[in-house]
């Protein structure tokens, strides 16, 4: 009974998360300057900034959620093909 | 330990020592005739393994009802159901500490009555109240922090004041719904999740604040529920409120307004004050309370953590009581 609205609280989540995870690295995070600081700061470039760790996340959900989202999508797939 | 066991052809004549006191009243009923009696020698055998205690019970007293109990075979599933139900309640309490350290849900529910008329005091009226911190007791070394329970330290968050009013709260939005006419059983599990959903998004962004601002804050998840479940209070005083005035007719939707915007203030302040402890971390010369900062809070960290928590207190609530008094 109280998995009523959990159903459409997951949806919208894993909606969210295919969208981070399907953002292109290389056409538009690298226009927009969001991609992995690779390159060791050389002193000029504050590791603990905001925005590095958004940059941080961001990549870091990518990584992670890229499998499993897999698994997750094609499960949601025959989900709503068989239940409609 | 067991007892010898009896012969195949003779019905048992010795019977373990109970080790409790079984509740099956005394009742008189015949004996059981033979040919069952035979059968519940081999299923006496096996009950000897099992349970000798219990089933002892069983065997000199007579069944209360219907003496169906005399079937071996419903004694025997019986039995199993016991077994099966002890395993899985062994399972269950073997793995539910994994999970939910019990010790630490037993600090937040030690509350007391003074306390809970307290906290709820401060949380409608959080104005006057003068000293916010948590008071902390020592251990013999620093880096243990113990702060007092919630029974003997009025700012120490607890768990009973939310988790009371989080189910009051889908109680009496179900109950205004079936008074507006319009319930439906599934109201009950919408409401619920829908408040879950609250308080499980406010902790997320808490939590997702805390990394992105770079904030070392040593507190408990739990303090977390319990901040984000104070707010059931300013909304289930909010519904009330609105609803009694709707009824007796007294002013229009103004009031309603008044009320909530009220108890939004308050809450508001009440988290900005609460909150300060948990997101901006203490700019403590001395350390005191092994605090072991190594770094340097300037001067735009920390205005972006004032923001934030400034943000999070009046806009992220007002956001989600709006939510919770739409009904």
């Amino acid at each position: 009974m109280v998995f009523f609205g959990l159903g459409g609280l997951f949806y919208v989540s894993v909606l969210l998360i295919n969208a981070i995870a399907i953002l292109s690295e290389d056409r538009f995070l690298a226009r927009i300057g969001w991609t992995a600081n690779a390159d060791p700061g050389f002193g000029g470039q504050r590791d603990d900034g905001i925005k590095a760790r958004l940059v941080n996340l961001v990549s870091s959900v990518r990584t992670l959620m890229r499998i499993p989202l897999m698994f997750i999508n094609t499960a949601m797939i025959i989900y709503l093909l068989i239940f409609g | 330990m067991y007892q010898n066991p009896p012969p195949a052809h003779s019905p048992p004549l010795h019977h373990p020592v109970p080790q409790h006191v079984s509740t099956v009243p005394q009742l008189r009923s015949p004996p059981p005739p033979q040919p069952p009696s035979q059968s519940h020698s081999g299923y006496g055998y096996a009950q000897q393994h099992g349970m000798p205690s219990q089933q002892g019970g069983y065997n000199n007293i007579p069944p209360a009802f219907g003496g169906f109990i005399n079937d071996p075979t419903a004694q025997l599933g019986f039995q199993m159901g016991k077994s099966a139900m002890n395993a899985g309640q062994e399972y269950v309490e073997q793995n539910f500490g994994r999970f939910i350290s019990v010790g630490a849900l037993k600090h937040y529910f030690n509350v007391s009555n003074t306390y809970v008329v307290n906290k709820l005091w401060i949380v409608l009226f959080p104005w006057r109240h003068r000293p916010w911190s948590r008071q902390q007791r020592m251990t013999n070394n620093t880096q243990d922090v113990f702060y007092l329970p919630p029974r003997e330290d009025i700012n120490s968050p607890d768990m009973y004041i939310p988790m009371m009013a989080l189910v009051t709260y889908i109680l009496l939005s179900t109950l205004l719904a079936g008074l507006r006419g319009a319930f439906k059983p599934e109201l009950l599990g919408y409401t619920t999740t829908q408040a879950i959903s609250v308080m499980l998004l406010e902790i997320l962004i808490i939590k997702l604040g805390t990394f992105l601002l770079n904030i070392s804050s040593s507190s408990q998840l739990l303090d977390l529920v319990a901040y984000s479940g104070y707010k059931f209070v300013g909304v289930i005083i909010s519904l009330v409120l609105t609803s009694l005035f709707g009824q007796m007719g007294i002013g229009g939707s103004w009031i309603s307004w008044v009320v909530f915007v009220y108890c939004f203030n308050a809450n508001a302040f009440f988290l900005l004050r609460s909150l300060r402890y948990v997101l901006l971390p203490e700019s403590n010369p001395q350390g005191v309370g092994g605090s072991a900062a190594g770094y340097t809070n300037t001067r735009s960290q920390k205005s972006a953590r004032t923001n934030f928590l400034f943000l999070y207190s009046y806009g992220i609530q007002l956001g989600f009581m709006l939510w919770l008094t739409k009904v």
